[in-house]
């Protein structure tokens, strides 16, 4: 290999790359919000006793489940203007693809914490008289939450490398900053080589955490 | 405590001779250097005793077992058999000296440990054939009619998922008799079945015992354990407290721990 | 605007043929991507810590930059370092095989741990050589225990796929978007292309729970 490293120029371009850090910090940080929330609602209905409710929630979940985040990113910046006639900035619009996307990883996510409270509790919080709502914010959010936290995580961070993804409709985050640079210096290795190091540098920690909890969960159980 | 003085069952004139079989000498195991449960123990065994191990929880029974089958270390002490070498305690941990001698030990589990991904008889024959390289027709015929001693000749061809929690312990027991040990080691191997499911087991030992098996075995089932045991072994401290026939040890118990120990039990039951 | 769906017609060859771009490209590096992942477990189990940090460090990077970069670098900086041409199609094959190699590694990994101690035990008590305990109690318990993640592993690769378009393969999302752009229908195309994405991915996720629950009742693992 007789290639000649140049990783100076890239000092050069570091406002353009910290401008796309914000954008990719944005979307993910947006994007995960919407998820987190809208994912235990979503996920409360697809459970709901009402298939008139059930039905439209479970099949939201599975289309966004099984169909590439590409496409759902791609789809929503194409198609949302023609059908509703709208104008949405480009972040916004991200962070809804994004969003609606971990909300349906993240109902799944809670559905299997739902799953694993101890069909007891469930009686108990009966012969207890406590009411629906009260069987909910107390008893199974906060046992579900304990389980479905490691994957809410893990699901957080894959969507910082999915939001990668809106570059790809010219919305300037990190990775469409690194494109641009690339191709304008003529330097794709240096480039993207950094790029990469920054997206795997920010999910290390939460990766990290991830790993905290699951052994804490393990040693949990072990109890 | 030395070796002269474990010994108190007298042995009838055919028997083996002290010192001739499972051999002891003081043995000293620790967890992680600091939990002891084997604290300088000595215990010999002959080849038609069957011992019954009994001692509060924790007191390091199943340890002893685990040892005796290679799969835990001593830090201290030796043990022989057939006045071999068997295992001996080196820089602070220990080996099995004789994988010959070890291939004559048989062991089973509290939780059966059948293999769940082979058939009944996939289970029987994998260690025959693998270890002492014996060809499969001959295995599949002695597997059958070790299951049909047991009453398992119709489940040759399942998985151990498919039976019940008696018929899996008794398909360990013939993993265990199908590489024909000397001594079987048996770690509470009813106490996760269900009260309708004990007999089936126990019987099946009862036929082993009549066949002069040597066997150790640790139970909490103390009408089990006077009606199996030659000599019955009260552990307790990570040393042997009391040993003696099932008569003397649960009718005239002559230390105060063990007879604290039994009160307790029998009571329960 | 109208939308109308009757368009999409005439294109649906066309489509099909995206379609069979991306599942054979999905299932190629799913075998061979399985393959290194199975061999990466093992590896990372070596007592040599070089090899087991080197391989450590392969899959946490797989695992931890977006796949869309790692497209990107072998397509463009590849031949840079290796100063050959390669071509696209056999570089996002070599993308998407590293990429589930990291992930399956992670599979495997997690279902060789997932032995209990009580089956190693038992190979001892039983007297089986190392090799013999391996090849025939821990590998055949570690495989079906990782069909079920397994397959769900390769639903995602064949959604993943997608983003080879970006670097003008012609598999189904290249299609539809082209058609989409060139016929200004974006609506009927896309939805289109998702629905058929959806009809391929949607019965092999039920399938990954059916046969989780087949495991369970023949062989309780
Ligand atoms: N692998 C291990 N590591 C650390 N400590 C252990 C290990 N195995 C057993 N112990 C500890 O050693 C002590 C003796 O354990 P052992 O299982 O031998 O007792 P036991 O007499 O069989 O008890 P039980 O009647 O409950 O089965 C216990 O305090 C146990 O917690
Ligand atoms: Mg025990």
């Amino acid at each position: 290999m007789d290639y000649q490293f140049d990783f100076h120029f890239l000092t050069g371009k570091a406002d353009m790359l910290l401008e796309g850090l914000w954008v990719t910090l944005q979307l993910t940080l947006y994007a995960n919000a919407m998820g987190v929330v809208l994912g235990f609602v979503l996920c409360l209905m697809a459970m709901s006793k009402f298939r008139m409710l059930r039905w439209p929630c479970q099949l939201f979940i599975e289309f966004f489940r099984c169909t590439p985040v590409l496409l759902q990113i791609v789809w929503f910046f194409y198609c949302i203007p023609i059908l509703f006639q709208v104008y949405i900035d480009p972040i916004t619009m991200g962070v809804l693809a994004l969003g609606l996307n971990l909300t349906a990883f993240n109902a799944e996510a809670y559905r299997a914490g739902i799953q694993s409270v101890p069909k007891a509790h469930f009686d108990a919080c009966v012969a207890l008289g406590l009411k629906s709502w009260q069987q909910t914010l107390y008893v199974v959010l906060p046992q579900s939450l304990r389980t479905a936290m490691p994957v809410l995580l893990t699901n957080g961070i894959s969507l910082m490398q999915q939001s990668a993804l809106v570059a790809i409709v010219a919305v300037s985050d990190l990775m469409y900053m690194g494109k641009s640079i690339a191709v304008d210096a003529y330097r794709p290795l240096e480039t993207y080589s950094l790029i990469a190091l920054i997206y795997f540098l920010m999910a290390l920690p939460i990766s990290h955490l991830v790993n905290v909890f699951e052994r804490r969960q393990d040693a949990a159980m072990q109890r | 405590m030395n070796t002269a003085e474990v010994v108190v069952n007298m042995p009838p004139a055919n028997a083996m001779e002290a010192g001739q079989f499972i051999q002891l000498d003081n043995v000293f195991k620790a967890y992680n250097n600091e939990l002891v449960v084997m604290d300088g123990m000595n215990l010999d065994m002959r080849a038609d005793d069957r011992l019954v191990i009994i001692g509060p929880s924790g007191s390091g029974k199943s340890s002893l077992l685990r040892v005796l089958m290679g799969l835990e270390g001593i830090q201290g002490g030796d043990i022989n058999f057939h006045g071999q070498p068997y295992i001996k305690s080196e820089n602070n941990d220990s080996k099995v000296v004789s994988d010959e001698l070890h291939s004559r030990v048989g062991m089973v589990f509290q939780h059966y440990t059948l293999f769940p991904h082979l058939t009944v008889m996939g289970n029987l024959i994998l260690a025959p054939m693998k270890v002492h390289g014996k060809d499969k027709q001959s295995c599949i015929a002695k597997g059958r009619e070790l299951l049909a001693r047991l009453g398992l000749e119709d489940k040759v061809d399942y998985y151990p998922s498919q039976l019940s929690g008696g018929q899996k312990q008794r398909v360990a027991i013939a993993r265990a008799l199908m590489l024909e040990p000397e001594l079987m080691l048996f770690d509470e191997v009813t106490s996760a079945l269900d009260p309708e499911m004990v007999t089936e087991v126990q019987n099946v030992m009862m036929q082993l015992a009549e066949q002069k098996m040597a066997m150790i075995i640790v139970t909490h089932d103390m009408h089990f354990a006077r009606e199996i045991a030659t000599r019955v072994v009260f552990c307790a401290g990570g040393k042997i407290v009391e040993q003696g026939t099932p008569d003397e040890v649960f009718g005239n118990p002559k230390e105060a721990r063990t007879r604290e120990f039994l009160d307790k039990v029998l009571h329960l039951n | 605007m109208e939308i109308d769906f009757s368009i999409i017609w005439p294109y649906m060859p066309v489509l099909m043929q995206g379609l069979w771009v991306t599942v054979a490209i999905t299932l190629g590096c799913a075998i061979a991507g399985s393959l290194l992942g199975f061999v990466v477990s093992l590896g990372r189990m070596v007592n040599n810590v070089l090899v087991s940090g080197a391989l450590k460090l392969y899959v946490e990077f797989f695992r931890g930059t977006p796949l869309l970069i790692q497209l990107f670098w072998i397509f463009f900086c590849f031949p840079v370092v290796l100063g050959i041409s390669i071509p696209p199609y056999v570089s996002v094959i070599i993308s998407l095989t590293l990429y589930m190699g990291a992930i399956t590694s992670e599979t495997f990994r997690g279902s060789l741990k997932s032995i209990e101690q009580e089956q190693h035990d038992a190979c001892t008590a039983l007297g089986l050589k190392h090799s013999t305990k391996v090849i025939y109690i821990i590998f055949p318990q570690a495989l079906l225990r990782a069909i079920p993640p397994l397959l769900s592993n390769i639903v995602s690769l064949f959604k993943e796929s997608a983003l080879i378009s970006s670097v003008g393969i012609a598999d189904l999302m290249f299609i539809g978007q082209n058609i989409s752009n060139s016929t200004a229908h974006p609506v009927e195309f896309l939805t289109t292309v998702a629905i058929i994405y959806f009809v391929v991915a949607f019965p092999l996720t039920r399938l990954v729970g059916y046969v989780e629950s087949r495991m369970l009742t023949r062989y309780a693992i």
